[in-house]
């Protein structure tokens, strides 16, 4: 049997050591071999994606196509890989993600050999991130990404790169930190010392007021890293300031493990804490929500608007996760999870699509301000009409990719904590401020500064072909993704 | 008696090896000098490797041949052997130059007695031993900076080692023995053993350039070369803090130690951190970093008898704060001792500037490097002895860490294009030879022990 899951795991580094090996390649050969990189990570997650979570001959303890050798056996650390309903379509959201992001960096001249390397380390620590089945092993993918996002901003970043690269190295540092005293009480809370994941989740180690201590630390992680209100204010400095090809991969990628690590740790590893919890977490992702709603409403950057809007939407991640970590009914748990797991995926496609639109518009205009534009449609009718498919779908229109998403997590809300159905606001907001952007930018007078503005080229077709092609997908037949996920959120018993 | 000796075959070794390179110094004969000491030193840690696993005690119980002292020698003398030829690219062809290896020599064989101590009396040996030639080395440019820092070094040398031999007469009025292994003795007497204990941690922990007596350590740093602020910030440092781990092993915990150390870690970590964040000289940010990672060592100290993650924990540690922090100084030596002349250097140099990157982080913690496993195996033993408050504020020193380390990363990767090319050449061009190697090992190692700590956690029994 092919170990799939660490070669796809280890060919984005694999490239990056070529690259590394060859140190005056030229730009082009540079660019050529990180897309060829990626677009062959991307055909491993399809066939992990063709061997599916159910193949009962690969299952074990809830996971599939698990690859396991010895690492550190004196202390019970493990390399250990796999994948389940809830990781699997991350996995593949990653890898179609970093693809598209080499193919739209193609134009990168400066220092392209580090910054290709980076963003393929970055890949290799994304894509481990959600494929690590053991505690120490998804720590250090956990930091390696954020060491090499660091990098990202502070070497291509916009005008205040340095400072916002700092700030958020620090801040994410201080909130992964915690994690790793919970990852060393669940360890020293075990009958047998082990970093093993699963062994976790089947076997909760530590009760009572530990496991409620274990809780608040990797609460405090994901909260910081989804981000929660009020752990957020990194995100839009950081977003703002990254180069559009780091924002794609920051919100697309990196902000999931805030809500993955929310699951995989918090809800499976301390379930009767979360339980108790549930409500805290709950009102944390409604204040979230709506917080990243009216904060996006006040923007007048485009990028900083769309990086609030992320609040907004991996609040209602937050909400369904809490929901499924309160209800005593496995079906309303299943539904509340499923959505959640959707909602991490379409807000990838999404927001993906929407920060490579605005950084395509700042190539060309050198400005996000609101205001400066006017009448774009006109002018660039292709990237016009993509921003707003892309909108619509970010403002959850039926029959676009957030829809189905946030439809399972209202519904779960409703039967079991209805008055957190407040949040629902947050969509009549959104929608608001959308529209308000569209007429801003791309209705109304054009403004004659742009008039020779060109539309999208072949290499941006390609970028947000595919991702829009999705969305689109996601939001009329979303049930190709829901199995995957539904095989295992309906399983999970706690 | 024979056995005895053949226990402590290394340690004899590496005193020939003193002599030799005295003697060679003696006939004006620098180059053999180097030559003998590198030699000796690889051959004594060689010497060690049948060593592994043994657990016995020299001469009637004063010397301990255990996992500690052990390990010791196989961190100590390769680090010794590094330090040997950063000081030879710095200090080759000056006037007394093998001078200087003898005193390291000696200072390494100090340390190496100080780890394996099992009798109060080689305690005090191995510090003053170790002081001695400490002092010569910082004095060793022979500028006023240099005379300065060492007479500071040396009059706080001999105040806390007169603190602590004075502390020490009342263990030996407690138990009626200098051995360390009679201090279970003192179960029913606390405040004796505290007593003894504080004094204890007086002594050591100038060595060890602990909170409140780390004074010295940036004025030496920054006065003497770097290549001697390299060796006095890893060898002598790690010797202190294993013996304070022998020292420990038999101390009843009714004496309150672990509060005593804990008190200690939080002052080290959270002053050298914070100091060091106002530095704009890199020697002496490394030299306040140097004290804050001390507190980290204090960490295992803690964790000594209680939990069995404890000795893993200061092996790893203190081989991967070897690798690191040699590698760093390393690097200072070849690009300059002022932020500045880090400015634009990751361009310039992209593999110095990536090992340089390498080694800060790993001093920061961050996975997956040597410095990261270290911490974590640290953490895990003091949590499991009880200090988890003490983890607690160690993990917020450590984002304060990042902080000062990144101080150094951020003008690395800044574009110097408005600079006149003839100013960054003159800094960054010359390569010293014999500095590169050890950087480059400094780089293997920190690698080698982050993703595969599996080689040494496996022979630590």
């Amino acid at each position: 049997m092919l170990p799939i899951v660490s070669l796809t795991l280890f060919l984005p580094l694999l490239g990056a050591i070529v690259i590394m090996c060859h140190r005056n390649a030229a730009a082009e050969k540079v660019h050529k071999i990180g897309i060829i990189t990626s677009a062959l990570t991307l055909l491993g997650a399809l066939w992990m994606w063709a061997r599916g979570v159910a193949d009962a001959g690969m299952t074990d303890k809830g996971f599939s196509q698990v690859e396991q050798i010895d690492w550190m056996p004196s202390i019970g650390a493990a390399y250990r890989v796999g994948v389940d309903g809830i990781s699997l379509p991350l996995v593949l959201l990653t890898a179609l993600l970093f693809l598209l992001t080499f193919v739209y960096s193609g134009k990168v001249r400066k220092q392209p050999q580090a910054f290709v390397v980076l963003m393929l380390m970055l890949e290799t620590a994304a894509i481990g991130t959600f494929t690590a089945l053991d505690a120490i092993l998804f720590y250090v993918f956990f930091e390696v990404s954020l060491v090499s996002m660091y990098f990202m901003i502070a070497g291509w970043g916009h005008e205040d790169r340095q400072r916002a690269a700092l700030m958020f190295f620090i801040y994410t540092l201080l909130g992964s930190l915690p994690l790793l005293l919970a990852i060393l009480g669940l360890y020293l809370g075990g009958e047998t010392y082990t970093f093993d994941m699963r062994v976790w989740i089947e076997n909760p180690p530590l009760e009572g007021g530990a496991a409620m201590l274990a809780l608040i630390a990797m609460l405090f992680t994901f909260a910081v890293k989804t981000p929660v209100f009020p752990f957020h204010t990194w995100l839009p400095a950081a977003h703002v300031q990254a180069p559009a090809a780091g924002s794609v991969i920051l919100a697309g990628v990196m902000l999931k493990f805030g809500t993955y690590g929310l699951v995989r740790f918090a809800l499976q590893m301390t379930p009767g804490a979360f339980r108790e919890a549930g409500v805290v977490v709950l009102i944390f992702g409604v204040v979230a929500a709506l917080y990243g709603a009216f904060a996006a409403l006040a923007q007048t950057d485009l990028k900083r608007l769309i990086a609030y809007t992320s609040v907004n939407h991996m609040g209602y991640v937050v909400v369904g996760v809490a929901i499924a970590a309160l209800t005593l009914d496995p079906e309303i748990r299943a539904i509340a999870l499923d959505g959640s797991v959707l909602q991490m995926v379409s807000h990838g496609l999404v927001t993906g699509a929407l920060f490579f639109l605005v950084g395509m518009l700042q190539d060309r205009a050198q400005t996000r301000e609101l205001d400066q534009f006017g009448g774009l449609l006109k002018t660039v009718p292709l990237l016009g009409w993509s921003f707003m498919l892309a909108a619509f779908a970010s403002l959850g229109l039926p029959g676009l990719a957030h829809f189905p998403a946030e439809f399972q997590i209202f519904l779960a809300t409703l039967r079991e904590a209805p008055w957190a159905m407040i949040v629902i606001l947050g969509i009549v907001i959104t929608a608001g401020l959308y529209l308000k952007a569209i007429s801003q930018v791309f209705l109304g007078v054009p403004n004659e500064k742009w008039k020779t503005m060109p539309d999208l080229d072949r290499r941006e077709l390609l970028t947000m072909g595919p991702l829009l092609i999705l969305i689109i997908v996601l939001g009329i037949a979303p049930s190709w993704v829901l199995d995957v996920v539904h095989q295992t959120t309906t399983t999970l018993a706690f | 008696m024979a056995n005895d000796l053949a226990l402590m075959l290394p340690e004899i070794i590496v005193l020939l090896t003193a002599v030799a390179a005295l003697v060679a110094e003696m006939l004006r004969q620098p180059r053999i000098a180097f030559y003998a000491a590198i030699t000796g030193l690889a051959l004594a840690t060689v010497l060690t490797i049948p060593l592994l696993g043994e657990n016995a005690t020299a001469f009637s119980k004063t010397f301990r041949i255990d996992t500690l002292s052990v390990w010791a020698k196989l961190v100590l003398l390769p680090a010794t052997i590094l330090s040997l030829l950063l000081v030879r690219a710095e200090l080759g062809g000056s006037a007394r130059e093998g001078t200087a290896y003898v005193l390291i020599i000696m200072i390494t064989l100090a340390s190496l007695i100080m780890t394996g101590a099992g009798d109060t009396m080689l305690l005090v040996l191995g510090i003053l031993l170790a002081g001695l030639g400490s002092f010569a080395l910082v004095a060793y440019p022979r500028t006023d900076a240099a005379t300065e820092a060492a007479m500071k070094y040396f009059v706080f040398a001999s105040v806390t080692a007169g603190v602590m031999i004075f502390g020490l007469t009342y263990w030996f009025g407690g138990t009626g023995s200098t051995l360390l292994s009679e201090l279970v003795v003192l179960e029913k007497s606390p405040a004796l053993a505290a007593i003894g204990f504080i004094a204890v941690i007086i002594g050591l922990g100038y060595k060890a350039a602990l909170v409140p007596f780390h004074f010295w350590a940036p004025d030496a740093y920054e006065g003497a070369p770097v290549s001697i602020a390299a060796y006095l910030s890893v060898i002598p440092k790690i010797g202190a803090i294993f013996a304070l781990a022998q020292v420990v092993r038999d101390l009843p915990v009714e004496s309150g130690w672990q509060w005593i150390i804990a008190v200690v870690a939080v002052l080290t970590m959270t002053y050298g951190y914070l100091a060091a964040l106002g530095q704009q000289n890199v020697v002496r940010l490394l030299a306040y970093s140097s004290v804050a990672q001390a507190g980290y060592f204090l960490l295992g100290v803690i964790a000594v008898g209680s939990s069995p993650l404890a000795f893993e924990a200061l092996i790893v540690f203190s081989a991967a704060y070897a690798a690191m922090n040699l590698g760093a100084f390393a690097i200072v030596m070849q690009t300059g001792r002022t932020l500045d002349a880090f400015k634009g250097m990751g361009y310039q140099k992209p593999l110095a500037g990536v090992a340089m990157v390498v080694f800060l982080i790993s001093l920061a913690g961050i996975p997956p490097l040597a410095g990261f496993v270290g911490k974590f195996l640290l953490f895990g033993a003091a949590m499991q002895t009880g200090f988890t408050w003490l983890v607690v504020i160690a993990i917020i020193n450590s984002v304060l860490s990042l902080a000062v380390y990144l101080r150094i990363v951020v003008p690395m990767y800044q574009q110097t294009e408005h600079q006149h090319p003839g100013d960054v050449a003159i800094t960054h061009t010359e390569t010293i030879p014999l500095v590169k190697p050890v950087w480059l090992a400094g780089l293997f190692f920190t690698l080698f022990i982050g993703l595969a700590a599996q080689v040494l956690l496996g022979n630590i029994v």
